[in-house]
């Protein structure tokens, strides 16, 4: 055949292998419905409880036989990435996790839950949520998320140490004094060549504790309106000042940089000022120690100021199905559910499931103290919801406050400097009202 | 149909599936980013034209940017010296006729077949301040040892320590240009009576220029794009933001990383993304120029 005649079927080849390469590649692999069923999306955090939600989803199902769910395991570092990677390409699922702290975050795509929320709240129990967990529930007086579970500042302790030092448990009256003289005590600072036990935890790299003491101390981290940072008044750099002393000064907390790998677990830390609610499965689950909790020690300003952050269910704005996704959001946070969770070591958002815990605390051992937990939602505080918050926090503020607690600047210096870099940082991208 | 038209079709027959894969993947994306650059794009509404003000931004107010550049530098200026001399020092070793050569080669060549990021973890725990390996063998000698990975002061060196491990590509092209010497030059200066240091002096490093002038040039390349490594730093040391201790190993690729990729800013990274091309476009001519004065290639 000459070429004359063999060019157009050449061209032909290579424009159907190219056509068949980019369709190949970019069909979709999703199984197809099962005829008359209809079916969404959620994506889950990867963490210990994929049993449970595996379970809740096929018995979901079998509830709902016309609905199929589709379930996407993500590791927790990457989530969010992930839904915003989604969002850009118009593939959100129809469910996912939400909390408060990364709501303003993630508004542009959560789905306005209140006109559901109003409709149905006598069938999901909206009275059953703690008020403060209703009021972390909204933003701007709109619904956005169904919430599962919280995580609140605490107290953490281990009794097994209080005792061998002969130190009396902490109380629900106990001040930042009783903190230290109680950290003192505890203390073993390893120059006999042991490894070296403290009295206390510090939390570094995030503000997870040096938010607490800002707090307390009578401080704020923005103005009510969301414009300012305000970490350079004087009341918050005396909190910033009081977590850089747990190891400057009274000498209870481990140097910068020298904090021992889970210290709490393996019993080298005797107490953690804020901690996490999510860390009770792995306490539990480690042998000989026997921990509790109490409520927070009260700072000079207050006794509030711990965190009190909720984490639960939205519904993607542009999902096609948004009563098949609310209706497995209420399912994974009836009663039921929420009390197989705080079965495994948690606190419950339903007040319902948090009275059967306190009347029978059930298998697990601690904490013994769940009253005070309960008891501190009285004095918790929800993160501000400023879209970039946590960016402000991670990026612009908290080198500072690292440097503070390495000696390079003082705890003025540390607020001065982290309250204008965040200052001007709001100033180019915009602010909001947390 | 003629000949000269034949040849142009099949020329675009092989090269036009990779001229348009280029083209899609690569071309596109990286016109695409320079257009952004210019826009405000949190990549969930529609970018937005805002001319050079995240150009500014960065110069002006990014509380990261400045500290993410010195970090990269400092790395840079510090390991690439390091790195090429180890790099060569160990080609030259392993050039010598000692028994088991291949053997040896083989042993130190193994390091560069793992990820960074295995590295950045091992020596993570290997550098841990609290019960860490080197601070535990220091504590038998009755010696303190520092907050290795979560001091800002010895971060970055503990990383670019870790980073040297991956000297066994350079060291691989380094002994290539080596067995590339020809004999007779060394017997020649032998003869005139040149010692070792003159033989490597006047014979070899003029002879391997265009190597070292190689390994150089990837090395900057290689040195200012770092981004698995301090990533996978961040990760072991459970950092809850890359880059800490108090922005101590915020490398520019990471800072960048982040940006786009943490916090969606997607106009802002691209501004970042087509400033370090520049600069390393920038570096790499300037390379170029200055390598004309000392890189021999024998013609």
């Amino acid at each position: 055949m000459p070429f004359r005649q063999r060019e157009p079927l050449l061209w032909l080849t290579v424009v159907l292998l190219a056509v068949t390469g980019f369709w190949w590649a970019g069909r979709s692999r999703e199984p197809r419905p099962a005829p008359g069923r209809t079916v969404i999306s959620w994506y889950v955090i990867i963490s210990p409880l994929r049993d449970l939600y595996t379970a809740e989803v096929a018995a979901f199902e079998k509830l709902h036989p016309g609905i199929e769910v589709h379930i996407f395991w993500v590791p927790g570092t990457e989530y969010n990435v992930k839904l915003k990677t989604l969002a850009a390409a118009h593939q959100l699922p129809d469910l996912f996790f939400s909390g408060d702290v990364w709501l303003s975050y993630l508004l542009p795509f959560s789905r306005d839950l209140t006109p559901l929320v109003r409709r149905d709240a006598a069938e999901f129990g909206l009275d059953d949520y703690f008020p403060a967990i209703r009021r972390a529930m909204q933003l701007d007086g709109k619904d956005y998320i169904l919430p599962e579970y919280l995580n609140l500042s605490l107290l953490y302790f281990n009794r097994r140490m209080f005792a061998a030092a002969g130190v009396p448990e902490p109380t629900a009256e106990w001040t930042w004094d009783d903190l230290v003289r109680a950290g003192q005590a505890l203390t073993h600072d390893g120059r006999d060549g042991s490894p070296p036990v403290w009295g206390s935890s510090r939390v570094e790299g995030w503000w997870g504790e040096w938010l607490i003491y800002v707090r307390q101390a009578g401080g704020k981290a923005f103005s009510p309106d969301g414009r300012r940072c305000l970490l350079d008044s004087p009341a918050a750099i005396a909190g910033l000042r009081f977590y850089l002393e747990k190891s400057s000064r009274y000498h209870f907390s481990a140097p910068a940089g020298f904090e021992p790998l889970n210290g709490f677990v393996n019993q080298r830390v005797a107490m953690i000022v804020g901690g996490h609610v999510n860390y009770w499965l792995n306490y539990n689950q480690t042998p000989g120690l026997d921990w509790d909790v109490q409520l927070l020690p009260a700072g000079p300003g207050s006794r509030s100021g711990g965190e009190l952050a909720i984490a639960g269910y939205s519904i993607s704005r542009e999902s096609r199905h948004p009563e098949e996704a609310w209706a497995l959001a209420k399912f994974l946070t009836r009663p039921e559910a929420i009390a197989s969770i705080v079965a495994r070591g948690s606190l419950s958002v339903r007040r319902s499931v948090a009275e059967a815990a306190l009347r029978q605390p059930g298998p697990r051992a601690n904490p013994h103290n769940l009253a005070a937990a309960y008891r501190q939602f009285e004095f918790g505080e929800p993160i501000p919801h400023h879209p970039n918050y946590v960016e402000i926090m991670f990026l612009v503020v908290q080198p500072e406050i690292d440097r503070m607690l390495l000696g390079e600047l003082s705890p003025a210096a540390a607020g001065r400097r982290a309250a204008a870099a965040a200052n001007a940082f709001m100033d180019t991208f915009g602010s909001a009202t947390p | 149909m003629t000949h000269r038209r034949a040849q142009s079709l099949w020329f675009w027959m092989f090269a036009g599936p990779a001229v348009a894969g280029f083209a899609a993947f690569s071309l596109w994306p990286m016109l695409e980013s320079l257009w952004l650059s210019f826009c405000q794009y949190e990549v969930v509404t529609p970018p937005r034209f805002i001319g050079l003000q995240n150009y500014a931004y960065l110069f002006a107010h990014d509380a990261s940017f400045w500290p993410s550049v010195k970090v990269t530098l400092v790395f840079t200026v510090i390991q690439l010296p390091l790195a090429v001399g180890a790099a060569l020092a160990l080609a030259l070793l392993l050039n010598q006729p000692v028994r088991g050569r291949g053997f040896w080669r083989a042993v130190y060549f193994l390091p560069s077949i793992l990820p960074q990021a295995v590295f950045a973890v091992v020596f993570g725990y290997i550098f841990q301040a609290d019960g860490g390996l080197l601070n535990r063998l220091l504590a038998l000698g009755g010696l303190h040892g520092a907050a290795w990975t979560t001091s800002p002061t010895w971060a970055l060196p503990v990383l670019i320590g870790i980073s040297l491990w991956g000297f066994g590509y350079p060291m691989v092209i380094f002994l290539g240009g080596l067995q590339n010497v020809p004999r007779e030059l060394y017997e020649a200066a032998h003869i005139d009576g040149a010692g070792a240091w003159a033989r490597f002096r006047h014979v070899t490093l003029p002879l391997i220029s265009p190597v070292i002038f190689f390994n150089v040039v990837m090395g900057v390349i290689g040195a200012l794009k770092v981004f698995d490594l301090a990533y996978a730093f961040s990760v072991a040391q459970a950092q809850p933001a890359p880059g800490g201790p108090a922005r101590a190993t915020l490398f520019y690729g990471l800072n960048l990383y982040q940006q786009a990729f943490g916090y969606f800013h997607m106009g802002l990274a691209s501004a970042m993304a087509w400033l370090l091309f520049v600069c390393i476009l920038l570096i790499t001519a300037v390379n170029f120029r200055v390598g004309r004065r000392w890189v021999h290639y024998g013609d």
